[in-house]
């Protein structure tokens, strides 16, 4: 499971309470996560050669159970590059007009990530206040370019959102303050290029945004950089209005007043060059499908199954939770996702011996810890036309169960759902946990957002998430295999019915443009798989904020500085609209007890 | 609906917890899953699930959800607990509720409003409202023309037994299939009111709720209790021979379980728990009953369990917040069903686990005496 959610903290007892009859044929779940999981592959960090054994095992298991390449294919891998990180290769400005100054230290100016490589001559710049633009949809007016033409100019934005602003209006603001979101508005605008600094009211005031791990494979079609408060203030400066310095205008800004604008900056010109050295490397999807075997022409022939194999390596992606001593060591992914990835094959063995009427895809991805780069790219340039697809149904660290409680996640991209999760839970007798969301940080996201109908099953998190303790011997394979059972029936039912599932689209909860949004650091560690009214705390960061205001694993935050907290969304943007420095209240549950502390936000960099 | 409407009174959490300390001094460390094992969610599909009770022979579940696209009430369905296939057996037209399959027969019984000629009209009205995506609160309106129906699964035919204006819902075959018990409210109907009276209809037409008793035919209906207060949720003992209920008070917050004869006869209280107690089930043994309760949180509904004579102290089930209620043993008395909200969200699903009896036996054994106190 990709690390956006950020887990941990359950003790595992026994299941074994809840162990069903043995199956008939022996299960080779097992067999599949010890292979994945041993230390010979390394933690199958995606484009590694752990991850290229753990293909190899893949796919002679494939051969094995009788599964084929894809039509047209020789054979079961299928490429993708990816950026495995990114670096400023000499980014630099010049600022020209009144004044002629050039910085190229990297203290001063940073290519953003996703900036697009570029060489711009003389151009005029305008300043566009927080550079935010507020959708229509959202019914509530702020558009930072209302007044500004900044077509083939460059624009200077503010970092974050308006500091000063009322609660509420910074929460609506926070989520459109993304860097890329802002950048997307720049180009939008017709703007060539967008140079960021964080005003001195702002968190990390004047100081350079840090090359973040970003994906991308290119830039996002503008130049971005961020600039520091120095070549700011020259530009500034070179106005020669003192009601136009930067401080000036932040403040002018500052309360979300909309009538303050930005402005032209007309005796100021940039040059620019940006230049972003993103490494490529090569992972490998694996895939193969069982044909058909009963003469048909159901529409929409094909159905999916498929679990991430991917897991960190040794931790170097930088999603790892490895304590300090275990830094370094193999990552072994037993739960995450050798057991899916187990599953997808027991599943597929099973119905590889019996009749089908649809044609049955074993999808096994790469790159899912990066950021579901594998199932982006295959949906991207699928195999079998998307259209063509009946359902995808996934599997994503299935191998912990306890008290025999069982996630079904995505429920509502299809109606079908619910009928056949009921009607196999009449046999398999989970203690079903059913969350419609789609949006789930795992590749089934990767389905919904191309109108596949899709199901993701998950066990829930644990104290090994992410660490090197994540190993084969902790794996509870009794229920492993009623998962296996659970799906297989679920996936047999959609392949046989005449009719494939109608795809339903779920509005997204949150905008995912307002990540960027928290930039303050807390130090919590939100436990996302068990529901709760509040935040559940499945573990505090070391010496970070929440362990210096007492709270601690088990805790549920049910309030932050005035706001109820029902739920992580409300969570987030409680974290919106907190000040870094200053101590925000905290009313939080500890067993029936009902507590209260300071908390002081830290920056997050 | 056995169900009732809870008004979010604050004032009475204090009523609701009298006592509340005492149970928890007496109660040794037990846990839920000293009782139940292997608990399932057997219900997912609409918004909402409930009132499953099992056929004679456990085979079958009828129970009643929202999940017909075109009626936004709770309808009937069965459902096979071997294939999970399930059926819709109600018209589909108005409200529905409270079904019951009849022993050793082809019959289920419900309720039902599809007889009411505005039905439809309310039907659609309600299915417009929803589609706008507004939401009001859960509340059981007591729909005065709700009758009691039978249906005849092999044949398809649809009988009524009940015709008097007011609500009858509420009811269950005895285990020999030759009683059905039940709730109504016709006395409101059925004569004058004074102002006083009228007034309480208007407000609560509950208050006006007693347990009667019909011959399976639908012949011979007869008044049991004549107490203001709501009175329901009846079903028979397992040797037929008596009818527990819960009966609650004219303030509509408390409520206690009591026993009966079949003719109305030595009324005898089973519980005196300080707070709502209600939805009692008899375990087959015919040892206890279960029942929910609020004692531990206004609207934290958690399953108890009580000897059928009341001596000792109910015995705590559940521990999951939220609502878990209407629970019922399955006719070998080795599950247990209930409706509970502990799948998440606030709307109630059916859920079934493996009864642990010898532990409830023995937790029974160990129960404090009960303290009597004047109700």
């Amino acid at each position: 499971m990709k690390r956006a959610l950020l887990i941990a903290g359950f003790v595992a007892y026994s299941a074994s309470l809840y162990a069903q009859a043995p199956a008939a044929v022996a299960s080779r779940t097992k067999v599949h996560v010890t292979t994945l999981a041993s230390d010979q592959l390394e933690g199958r960090l995606s484009g590694s050669v752990g991850e290229q054994r753990a293909s190899a095992y893949i796919v002679s298991e494939l051969q094995r159970i009788g599964a084929k390449p894809l039509p047209g294919q020789a054979g079961y891998t299928v490429p993708f590059e990816f950026t495995a990180g990114s670096k400023d290769g000499g980014s630099w400005v010049r600022l020209g007009g009144r004044l002629t100054q050039r910085f190229d230290q990297r203290a001063e100016v940073q290519a953003l990530s996703f900036s697009d490589n570029v060489d711009l001559g003389d151009t005029p710049v305008v300043f566009a206040g927080y550079g935010i633009v507020v959708p229509d949809s959202q019914g509530f007016a702020y558009d930072s370019y209302a007044t500004l033409d900044v077509k083939d100019k460059v624009v200077v934005v503010l970092r974050y959102f308006p500091e000063e602003a009322e609660t509420k209006t910074k929460a609506i603001l926070a989520r459109y303050a993304d860097l890329r979101y802002k950048a997307m508005a720049a180009r939008q605008h017709g703007a060539k290029a967008i140079l960021v600094v964080a005003g001195p009211n702002s968190p990390n005031a004047g100081e350079i945004i840090p090359m973040t791990f970003d994906t991308a494979l290119a830039g996002s079609g503008i130049a971005a950089a961020s600039i520091s408060s120095r070549v700011a203030d020259a530009m500034f400066g070179a106005l020669g209005d003192p009601a136009k310095t930067l401080k000036a205008a932040q403040a002018a800004l500052d309360d979300a007043n909309p009538h303050a604008t930005g402005f032209a900056m007309p005796d100021v010109t940039v040059t620019l060059h940006t230049d972003v050295i993103r490494e490529k490397r090569t992972g490998h999807n694996v895939i193969g499908y069982l044909p058909a075997t009963l003469r048909s022409s159901l529409p929409k022939p094909w159905v999916g199954i498929g679990a991430h194999y991917d897991h960190l390596g040794h931790g170097e992606s930088g999603s790892s939770l490895a304590e300090k001593a275990d830094m370094g060591k193999v990552h072994h992914g037993a739960d995450d996702n050798a057991s899916g990835t187990a599953a997808v094959l027991a599943v597929g063995e099973r119905l590889a011996a019996q009749p089908r009427a649809r044609h049955i895809l074993l999808q096994f991805w790469s790159g899912e810890e990066l950021g579901l780069i594998g199932s982006t790219a295959y949906v991207n340039a699928p195999a079998v036309p998307l259209d063509q697809m009946a359902a995808y149904v996934n599997f994503d660290m299935v191998g912990r169960m306890v008290d025999n409680k069982l996630s079904v996640q995505a429920t509502g991209s299809s109606p079908v759902w619910a009928r056949l999760i009921e009607q196999a839970n009449i046999a398999a007798g989970f203690d079903l946990q059913i969350q419609q969301d789609p949006y789930q940080p795992t590749d089934v996201a990767s389905f919904n957002q191309a109108s596949v109908p899709c199901i993701n099953f998950f066990t829930g998190t644990h104290v090994d998430y992410h660490k090197p303790s994540d190993t084969a011997d902790k794996v509870n394979y009794e229920d492993l295999d009623r998962v296996v059972d659970f799906a297989a029936a679920i996936v047999k039912r959609v392949g046989d019915a005449p009719e494939p599932p109608q795809f339903t689209k779920v509005d997204q909860k949150t905008d995912t443009a307002g990540r960027a949004g928290v930039r303050l650091f807390t130090g919590t560690i939100p436990d996302y798989s068990t529901e709760v009214k509040g935040l559940l705390l499945s573990g505090v960061i070391g010496g970070g904020p929440a362990e210096q205001a007492g709270l601690a694993k088990g805790d549920i935050i049910i309030e932050i500085a005035g706001q109820t907290i029902a739920n992580i969304y409300d969570y987030t943007y409680a974290l919106e609209v907190l000040k870094i420095g200053q101590p925000a209240k905290v009313i939080y549950l500890r067993g029936t007890e009902r507590k209260e502390t300071s908390l002081t936000p830290a920056a997050r960099k | 609906m056995r169900s009732l409407h809870v008004a979010a009174a604050v004032a009475c959490l204090a009523v609701a917890q009298l006592g509340a300390a005492a149970l928890q001094q007496a109660a040794p460390a037990l846990q839920e899953r000293d009782f139940l094992s292997r608990t399932r969610r057997i219900t997912v599909e609409g918004r909402r699930s409930g009132e499953g009770y099992y056929s004679a022979d456990g085979k079958r579940m009828v129970f009643q959800s929202e999940r017909d696209p075109a009626n936004p009430w709770y309808q009937i369905f069965t459902l096979d607990l071997t294939s999970g296939d399930v059926k819709k057996i109600s018209p589909g037209i108005g409200k529905t509720t409270c079904a019951f399959f009849r022993p050793n027969s082809d019959e289920v019984l419900f309720s039902s409003t599809h007889l009411d000629p505005k039905s439809k009209q309310y039907q659609d009205e309600e299915l417009a409202f929803r589609a706008s995506g507004k939401q009001r609160r859960y509340s059981w309106d007591y729909d005065p023309e709700m009758d009691i129906f039978v249906l005849n699964e092999k044949t398809g035919a649809l009988k009524q037994l009940t015709t008097a204006k007011g609500y009858d819902a509420e009811s269950a075959y005895s285990p020999d299939g030759q009683w059905i018990v039940f709730t109504s409210m016709r006395d409101a109907y059925s004569r004058p009111l004074n102002p006083t009276e009228k007034n309480a209809l208007e407000k609560d037409p509950s208050l006006f709720a007693d347990i009667y008793i019909m011959k399976a035919d639908g012949t011979g209906q007869r008044r049991l209790t004549t107490e203001l207060g709501y009175d329901g949720g009846p079903f028979f003992t397992q040797d037929s021979q008596r009818i527990v209920w819960r009966h609650f008070d004219e303030s509509g917050l408390l409520a206690d379980i009591w026993t009966m004869t079949l003719d109305g006869k030595d009324m005898r209280q089973v519980t005196t728990f300080g707070s709502m107690s209600w939805s009692p089930y008899q375990h087959p043994s015919g040892e206890y009953f279960i029942f929910s309760s609020n004692k531990l949180g206004f609207e934290n509904f958690e399953l108890f369990i009580v000897d059928t004579a009341g001596t000792k102290e109910p015995v705590r089930i559940t521990y999951t917040d939220g609502f878990d209620s209407l629970p019922v043993f399955s006719p070998d008395g080795t599950q247990l069903s209930w409706t509970s909200t502990r799948g998440g969200g606030q709307e109630g699903q059916i859920f079934l686990a493996q009864w642990n009896h010898q532990k409830a036996m023995e937790a029974l054994k160990n129960a404090p005496l009960r303290i009597v106190n004047t109700r």
